[in-house]
């Protein structure tokens, strides 16, 4: 006949043990891992309300699922994370930050021509220093390939993309960038405008390499992170001509300020605009329109001590050490990318004076 | 005391014939699709094995040790683990004087031939894109150093620990899993990641002293054919995996707490309005009139935290600086969690890996091309990102 057998005891070769497997307690109590601590010359936590997987409960004590008892941890925590790569050498590389060191402060140009290359605003778990050096490694390669140049939310710029339905392969649009989103290469920029009396916007992956050329038609900001509002405005606010000559603009200057509030049509509306803090709003004419409980919530929306929540602020913002230490990487970057141009400019010179000289197209 | 062990014979009897030590009836597999295997509970299920081995120690506060001699003696551990880790790689054995031959390595048999997985670490997502222009997003796995730690072969699975637990099957009426019965794999234990040994507990640390390896903080297992064993201390690297290969990813998912029904099991819930009462997110009916509640029935609870597997993924590009592969889409688990990466069971793939065999049983020095690899190697359909899109008319 067959006989099953009983498991191996879990702690078979420790000595005696204080609770066995199956054995029920005084009040229906079923055994926990405590077990594994007989035989081990730490201590184990012992307050009762310092042990995890104990619930308080009328029927007695209950025995709690791994997942709240947080018993298996198939992740590696930071200092793990920092030890293995220690030992093993493949962990991020430092090196461009330290040469930064040496040099003097990170220009402020870089900060407005690299703003994608911020880390991510998310929680610690999800953000990794490897990933991050990749993105801004390839941010850069792709830069080599076509000129991204400076704009923020309220500059209006011209995108060609490749399009093999389009005549000349090469779709272009003119737009005022109406809002700048996510970090890195998942970077995306749209663009609005009106194209016979309708509103379009488009969204475009600023890394895509369908991207032939993006043009910087008008360098501006606006008051606002976004200009969404603007789908509730009257369309003269976001009507631009396609054939707009560039404006001359000097990276050296601050970059100007749009300080105009628009008057929004009147509701009903897409979102409400009066509860996200628009500056860019005319707000007496906006509560005009608003009933006064919504003005009274408006205005409690805005006021000041927003700037006293210490933990929106924390949790709302890049780390300063991470800024910097991103900054760094890509200002080192930034210099090899204006040698790599150089050369570029000089070979294209020599190939030009080859060209002549032979006589060759 | 160890129980006694369960002979070969003994699992193919059950297989073949589990009314004979089932209590209940035979056809009785399961009362629905609710019940799964893994919804028995006994205390040490969902903990990684060996789960009867105590991984990790408190650290011993030693009051006669100054600070500086305890960061003194912490370097001189993590430098023996260095060396240790050093003397055991690819390269040692290579430069060793006392190298034996090559031993002749076995021939990729198809239809037989299952390889080692490696162990991953999940870092993050990175999008690429074609040369036809489509975005197609890559998981970041970087690989850690990791050595074979043991080789189990199919007859003495019986015989193995951790699969001596017959609960779960006799409590769900179901049979045992082919692997364990057919018997043709084997079971190769892997071990990554290692670590300071003042982490760990001696029972720990002597897992990996019988095979002379520094203690690691992950033990891994991987199904693997008798033809392509390896035995302990073999070296798996980055490039057991070429460009080009479809892998199957299994990892441990995202934990997302305890969930409602509605979340959990897409349920549909309530109206919002309309007069509802009380009644918006909850599952209503648990059961027909009059009968119990069925094993397995749907409810809140926590959800994740469970192993699940992407298949037939292509690894897109290899990168030999910080040891990562870049794999097409998106792989479970949370960033900075381990991960098994190992051929795909796919059978496209494995008729395309009968074309195209990888380097059994694993990458050996020997198999690099001349001139060794470089930083970055691209699948031929991906677009670095220093180069021009150029779209055919």
């Amino acid at each position: 006949s067959i006989q099953l057998e009983m498991p191996p005891a879990p702690s078979a070769a420790a000595g005696s043990c204080a609770l066995s497997l199956g054995s029920r307690f005084l009040f229906g109590c079923r055994v926990t891992a405590a077990h594994r601590f007989a035989a081990s010359p730490v201590q184990p936590p012992s307050p009762l309300h310092q042990q995890p997987h104990l619930q308080p409960c009328r029927q007695g004590r209950r025995w709690l699922r791994p997942e709240f008892r947080g018993v298996y941890k198939p992740r590696l925590s930071p200092e793990a994370m920092k030890e293995f790569w220690r030992l093993s050498g493949i962990g991020p590389d430092h090196s461009r930050a330290k040469v930064a060191d040496q040099q003097a402060e990170v220009p402020p140009e870089i900060k407005r021509l690299y703003q994608e290359a911020l880390p991510p605003i998310v929680s610690q778990d999800y953000r990794d220093p490897i990933v991050e050096s990749l993105h801004r490694a390839e941010m850069m390669r792709r830069r080599r390939v076509i000129n991204i140049p400076e704009f923020h939310v309220g500059s209006i710029l011209a995108v060609s993309v490749m399009d093999k339905h389009a005549p000349n392969k090469v779709n272009r649009f003119v737009g005022l960038c109406i809002l700048r989103r996510h970090t890195g290469l998942f970077t995306t920029f749209t663009l609005r405008n009106m194209v016979d009396q309708v509103c379009v916007q488009i969204e475009y992956e600023l890394y895509s390499p369908s991207i032939v050329s993006i043009q910087l038609l008008k360098l501006e900001r606006r008051l606002d992170d976004n200009l969404l509002y603007l789908m509730d405005a009257p369309h003269s606010h976001c009507t631009i001509p396609f054939d707009m000559v560039p404006e001359p603009y000097s990276r050296n200057d601050p970059v100007p300020v749009n300080r105009e509030r628009v008057r929004l049509n009147p509701p009903p509306w897409m979102c409400k605009w009066h509860l996200h803090g628009y500056q860019g709003i005319d707000l007496e004419h906006l509560y005009s329109y608003l009933s006064d409980k919504d003005v009274a919530k408006a205005i409690e929306f805005s006021k000041a001590y927003k700037r006293y929540d210490l933990l929106d602020q924390y949790l709302n913002r890049v780390p300063v050490p991470d800024a910097d230490y991103a900054f760094k990487d890509i200002f080192i970057q930034h210099q090899e990318l204006l040698q790599h141009q150089q050369q570029q400019q000089q070979s294209s010179k020599k190939s030009e004076v080859i060209s002549k000289l032979t006589g060759t197209a | 005391a160890s129980a006694p062990a369960l002979s070969s014979q003994l699992i193919v009897a059950m297989a073949t014939a589990p009314h004979t030590w089932l209590r209940l009836v035979p056809s009785c597999r399961s009362y629905s699709k609710a019940t799964r295997l893994y919804k028995i509970d006994y205390p040490w299920k969902d903990e990684p094995k060996p789960h009867w081995v105590r991984q990790f120690e408190a650290r011993r506060v030693d009051a006669d040790l100054t600070p500086e001699n305890r960061d003194w003696l912490r370097q001189w551990r993590l430098q023996r683990v260095r060396d240790a880790v050093a003397s055991s790689s690819e390269a040692a054995a290579a430069a060793s004087p006392l190298k034996e031959p090559p031993a002749a390595r076995p021939l990729w048999t198809p239809r037989v031939s299952q390889r080692c997985g490696l162990v991953g670490i999940k870092l993050g997502i990175l999008p690429m894109w074609y040369r036809n222009g489509q975005k197609v997003h890559t998981t970041v796995v970087q690989i850690p150093d990791q050595r074979v730690l043991r080789w189990v072969p199919p007859e003495d699975l019986g015989n193995y620990a951790s699969l001596r637990e017959m609960r779960p099957y006799r409590l769900n009426q179901s049979f045992l899993p082919r692997w364990l019965t057919q018997q043709r794999w084997g079971l190769q234990l892997v071990g990554a990641v290692p670590a300071d040994p003042a982490n760990f507990t001696a029972q720990w640390c002597g897992i990996f002293k019988a095979a002379g390896l520094p203690p690691m903080r992950k033990i891994s297992r991987f199904l693997v054919s008798p033809d392509a064993a390896l035995q302990p201390g073999a070296c798996l690297g980055l490039h057991h995996f070429r460009v080009g290969d479809c892998v199957d990813v299994v990892a441990r998912t995202v934990n997302r707490g305890f969930q409602g029904v509605m979340e959990r099991h897409l349920m549909e819930g309530g109206p919002a309005a309309h007069g509802s009462t009380k009644f918006h997110r909850k599952m209503g009916s648990a059961a027909g009139g009059g009968g119990p509640i069925y094993r397995g029935k749907r409810m809140p609870g926590v959800m994740g935290n469970r192993f699940r597997a992407a298949r037939s993924l292509p690894v897109l590009r290899v990168n030999t600086k910080h040891r990562l592969l870049f794999i097409k889409g998106f792989t479970p688990g949370p960033p900075h969690s381990y991960c098994q990466i190992m051929d795909s069971w796919m059978l496209d793939v494995r008729r395309s890996l009968d074309a195209n065999p990888p380097p059994m049983p694993t990458y050996f020095a020997e198999d690099a091309p001349e001139g060794g690899y470089p930083e970055d190697v691209y699948h031929p359909d991906l677009l670095p990102y220093d180069q021009p899109l150029e779209l055919p008319d």
